[in-house]
């Protein structure tokens, strides 16, 4: 069913049987359509990898059955529900091993500038991940386009040479003859980011960390990245107390101003609760970028459930005679 | 009777470790081992986020005025905190950073007037606003929703695709299903006496249609409430130590899928510290499952 480096071992192919001999004479699932029960196959070859520790992801046993990756997903966790089972969530580090020989990069497949080793490329993205991860960029995200920025950036970095800088995305992607995932570009966006406010702690380095240059310091902030962390955590702790301090001082003045205003009140003090994840070193980007939220409707209050109903309210929401009749008219031109 | 690990409960090593406190060393707070109390409510379990370790130690370090070390870099030797190792920080994940702790200056929900039986604000000092009820009424006669469709002026109706009217008003800003057996389902109001105010308008609407509807039956079915604890939260970590009761699969949806099972609610809970809690059939549930779940997201809250 694989090819054969990525051949689930006699223990797992022994387990999915199990599994599916069960969930297949369950009551939810004797009558299901003849897809539905291939489908079925692949959730219980998932389950029996997740319980022993076999790192691999709902997206690539889709992809060997041709299917949608949501309808596996939903008809998984409905097995899972069903069968009563626990099954631990694969880590995505674990998974960027085979994802990564996904990537034909080797000398093999690649002219030499622009080839790597996996176990280098594996190593760098691992590292890479598990850095995203601390900082807010994992969770709750799709492993594979995570997956592909970070194994993106690792290749750039392990030769940050002028070749490679300039590739895109794209370019790489087809150079490694993997499909793109639209969403590892903002991923690789972020990661930059995040990498940038650690290169800025580096001690010797003099010009500005930019996504524009990040790149070439990936190697030292990803081994340094504990001490970085600590002093990009102190670095911002120090802001903050000076912005409160300088608020602080400001008060006086601010009260002052607000007083000569009758109306002026400035947009600031009527802007809502500040958001949070601004106000912290690394924050989900959902939190940093948060969308505008919806603007609530004035509320009814005190409702009791028992208040009296008008019958003109009650009657602007029925036609009057003549409207009925232009109604049925339209109705019966359009068919 | 709660016990915080496979030891306490076989009454070995008590002088140890403190229940739910710091654990003894070794003891990976990923053991199998780790139980959950009576299996119903809940339990609250310490982080091992290697930014939380780091954070800890460097407010400890500040605390103790130790000298601030650049350790790890090139040339000088230092600690290095381990970053995956499992060892549990003792004591509370507090957060030294302003603004970030929810007890300061977070202005509270406003809450609708309810019954005295309102949330402990003394425990999480979040309430969970209501978002969604869902009724249902029986008008108590059979219903002809092709007439229905014809006569008002907010109803739609394609039987080819569901066979229901489906009419809205305007105050309570709610929708209506209603069938030709004479059931109805309302939708939308942000409250049960909003919902029960909405779902009689409409079958004022079908009385005045002709029909000799009644108000028999009026039911709350569900409740949906959300809040927002603002502080980031770890899934993964969540889901590991609440295996039994969560669903975390970031390939299908980007929330965590918690079934609690006292109250009988089940919460999405987001990265951003979002929660929505859904299942509810009187509004004390959703109270209740919020205050179960605050202290177990406190556990996994990361301030950086």
């Amino acid at each position: 069913m694989y090819e054969p480096d990525n051949r689930v071992n006699s223990e797992i192919e022994k387990l999915t049987q199990i599994y599916y001999r069960e969930a297949y004479q369950h009551e939810s699932f004797i009558r299901v359509s003849l897809r539905k029960k291939e489908h079925l196959v692949g959730c219980c070859l998932l389950l029996s990898c997740r319980l022993l520790n076999w790192p691999i992801s709902m997206a690539t046993i889709s992809s060997l059955l041709d299917a949608d990756p949501m309808v596996m997903g939903m008809l998984y966790i409905e097995m899972v529900k069903i069968l009563n089972i626990e099954a631990p969530i694969v880590n995505i580090t674990d998974v960027m091993e085979a994802h990564s020989h996904d990537y034909q990069i080797s000398s093999l497949h690649a002219p030499e500038e622009l080839s790597e080793s996996h176990k280098d490329l594996t190593k760098r993205a691992v590292e890479l991940v598990e850095l995203s991860a601390d900082t807010w960029i994992v969770t709750g995200r799709r492993p594979i386009p995570i997956m592909m920025a970070a194994i993106y950036l690792s290749w750039q970095s392990l030769k940050p040479n002028k070749h490679r800088l300039k590739l895109s995305l794209e370019k790489f992607c087809q150079l490694a003859k993997v499909n793109k995932h639209k969403p590892a570009i903002k991923r690789i966006t972020e990661m930059k980011e995040m990498l940038c406010k650690l290169g800025q702690e580096i001690p010797w380095v003099r010009e500005a960390v930019t996504p524009d240059n990040v790149v070439k310091h990936v190697e030292d902030i990803l081994k340094h990245r504990h001490a970085l962390l600590r002093r990009a955590l102190r670095a911002q702790e120090d802001a903050l107390l000076a912005e409160r301090q300088a608020s602080c001082e400001d008060l006086p003045i601010k009260e002052d101003a607000d007083n000569h205003q009758l109306h002026g009140e400035t947009l600031k003090s009527q802007d809502p609760e500040p958001n949070w994840g601004k106000r912290v070193l690394f924050a989900p980007p959902c939190v940093v970028q948060a969308k505008k939220s919806r603007v609530e409707q004035p509320e009814l209050t005190d409702v009791t459930g028992d208040e009296e109903i008008s019958d003109s309210e009650i009657d602007a929401y029925i036609r009057t005679p003549q409207e009925v009749r232009e109604f049925a008219l339209s109705q019966k031109m359009l068919e | 009777m709660y016990h915080c690990c496979a030891a306490c409960i076989f009454n070995l090593k008590k002088s140890t470790h403190t229940p739910f406190g710091a654990m003894t060393p070794g003891m990976s707070i990923f053991s199998p081992m780790m139980p959950y109390g009576s299996g119903l409510t809940p339990q609250p379990v310490q982080n091992t986020n290697s930014l939380a370790i780091l954070e800890e130690q460097q407010r400890q370090q500040q605390q103790q005025q130790a000298q601030q070390a650049n350790a790890g870099l090139p040339g000088t030797s230092g600690q290095t905190p381990q970053l995956y190792h499992s060892q549990a920080v003792a004591g509370s994940t507090t957060t030294a950073l302003p603004g970030n702790t929810p007890l300061y200056g977070t202005p509270l929900t406003p809450m609708t007037p309810v019954t005295p039986a309102t949330p402990a604000s003394e425990s999480s000092g979040i309430v969970p606003q209501l978002q969604n009820i869902v009724s249902t009424v029986n008008l108590g006669c059979k219903l002809d929703l092709k007439t229905i469709a014809l006569r008002a002026r907010n109803a739609e109706y394609n039987p080819k695709r569901f066979a229901a009217v489906i009419m809205r008003i305007r105050e309570p800003r709610t929708t209506a299903l209603i069938f030709s057996s004479g059931k109805m389902v309302c939708t939308g109001a942000k409250s049960e006496e909003q919902s029960r105010l909405a779902a009689r308008k409409y079958a004022r609407v079908v009385q005045k249609l002709g029909f000799p509807a009644k108000f028999l039956d009026f039911k709350i079915q569900n409740m949906v409430g959300s809040c927002d604890v603002k502080f980031p939260i770890r899934l993964e970590g969540l889901v590991l130590t609440h295996q039994q009761f969560s669903s975390y699969e970031p390939e299908l949806f980007p929330g965590l899928i918690y079934r609690m099972i006292k109250p009988r609610i089940v919460l999405l809970i987001f990265v951003s510290g979002k929660v929505v809690l859904t299942g509810a059939k009187v509004r004390a549930e959703i109270y209740e499952a919020f205050e179960n779940i605050y202290p177990i997201l406190k556990g996994f809250r990361k301030t950086t």
